[in-house]
């Protein structure tokens, strides 16, 4: 199985590696995992409090090329939207941009799991009364 | 359940009456003529494996009816991949695992403590360093090695006494266990593997 153009795109060159300060009231981390092969990806985004706007996202994945590939993919979209958009991210918009084999559609959940983690972290902090839905995304 | 040749009541391998071979049982331990067990005897294991290939070989059809040639093609099929998974002690974990409604590829990262991601994170990027940076940053692989070897030893133990538990009593609460044993020690593999010195020096 070869990987896509794209998937090999964001793994040769990955945007936004990296981390932000955990402990910034602004910052949400989401930590996830996919013990069956492995993974581990964390995703943090920064968000503006005042405007609600995601303003940085930066991720890192210990994993295959289509879990770095999504991570890093989804930090791209993160950045400018706001954390209410960000919610709307579904692992299937990740699948189809990557062109993902099924086989690597539990790597495209994983993101969409950190996107949620993540935001529902920050919200946590903010002391948000919505804390953001737990991913009940099935691959 | 009747005999696909004879009609008699509940045939077992062999139909007691007319003695025609029947298609074969897909679940491994019953197959083996054995209880579903996290710990096996592998000699014994080894034992029905032998008697069995020769009980159930495909030749031994090959004058008999159509039907039941293609049941003996069946039955060493299903022969053969109930050995490999019965005999090797992760494989048949995840079995029993999956026989009793704890998949281990269906569950999701809510699953997975939090603490143990964290901790994989954390030597994840330790390990990262080591093999990214200079000789002497290198030397230090033999060292995680050990300490993810030492790690692994210890979850094989934790393994060994859930298992026993589960086998004497067949509580949930065992399996659950287990899983999280098997995660946790998926996790420590790959990180052993990724323990070799890297190609470019």
């Amino acid at each position: 199985m070869a990987y896509s153009d794209k998937v090999l795109d964001h793994y040769n060159t990955p945007r936004n590696v990296g981390s932000l300060d955990r402990n910034s009231s602004s910052v949400g981390t989401g930590m996830v995992g996919a013990p069956e092969c492995g993974d581990v990806m964390k995703l943090q985004i920064q968000v503006n409090d005042a405007t609600g706007i995601i303003e940085d996202a930066k991720f890192k994945t210990f994993g295959c090329g289509s879990a770095i590939a999504s991570s890093s993919l989804a930090t791209e979209w993160l950045k400018g939207k706001s954390v209410d958009e960000a919610l709307q991210i579904k692992n299937t918009d990740i699948v189809n941009e990557l062109s993902l084999p099924p086989v690597k559609i539990h790597c495209s959940v994983l993101a969409e799991d950190a996107i949620k983690a993540a935001i529902s972290d920050y919200r946590k902090k903010q002391g948000s009364e919505v804390a953001a839905p737990v991913a009940q995304t099935v691959a | 359940m009747t005999c696909w040749n004879c009609g008699a009541d509940r045939p077992a391998r062999f139909c007691d009456a007319c003695k025609a071979l029947q298609p074969p049982v897909r679940e491994y331990f019953a197959f083996f003529e054995l209880e579903p067990k996290l710990v096996l005897d592998d000699k014994d294991l080894q034992t029905r494996f032998y008697a069995l290939s020769r009980k159930l070989h495909p030749d031994l059809f090959s004058r008999k009816s159509p039907t039941e040639n293609e049941y003996a093609l069946e039955a060493s099929s299903v022969l053969n991949d109930a050995y490999r998974t019965l005999r090797d002690p992760i494989a048949r974990q995840l079995y029993v695992l999956k026989l009793e409604g704890f998949d281990i590829g269906e569950q999701s990262t809510k699953d997975v403590p939090p603490e143990l991601l964290e901790e994989v994170f954390e030597l994840n990027m330790a390990l990262e360093e080591a093999r990214m940076g200079d000789a002497d940053a290198l030397a230090q692989l033999p060292g995680f090695r050990a300490r993810f070897e030492a790690m692994r030893a210890e979850t094989d133990l934790a393994i060994a006494a859930v298992s026993a538990a589960w086998d004497a009593t067949h509580e949930k609460q065992h399996l659950n266990d287990l899983r999280g044993h098997l995660n946790r020690r998926k996790y420590i593999t790959n990180l052993i593997d990724k323990t070799n010195v890297p190609d470019r020096v």
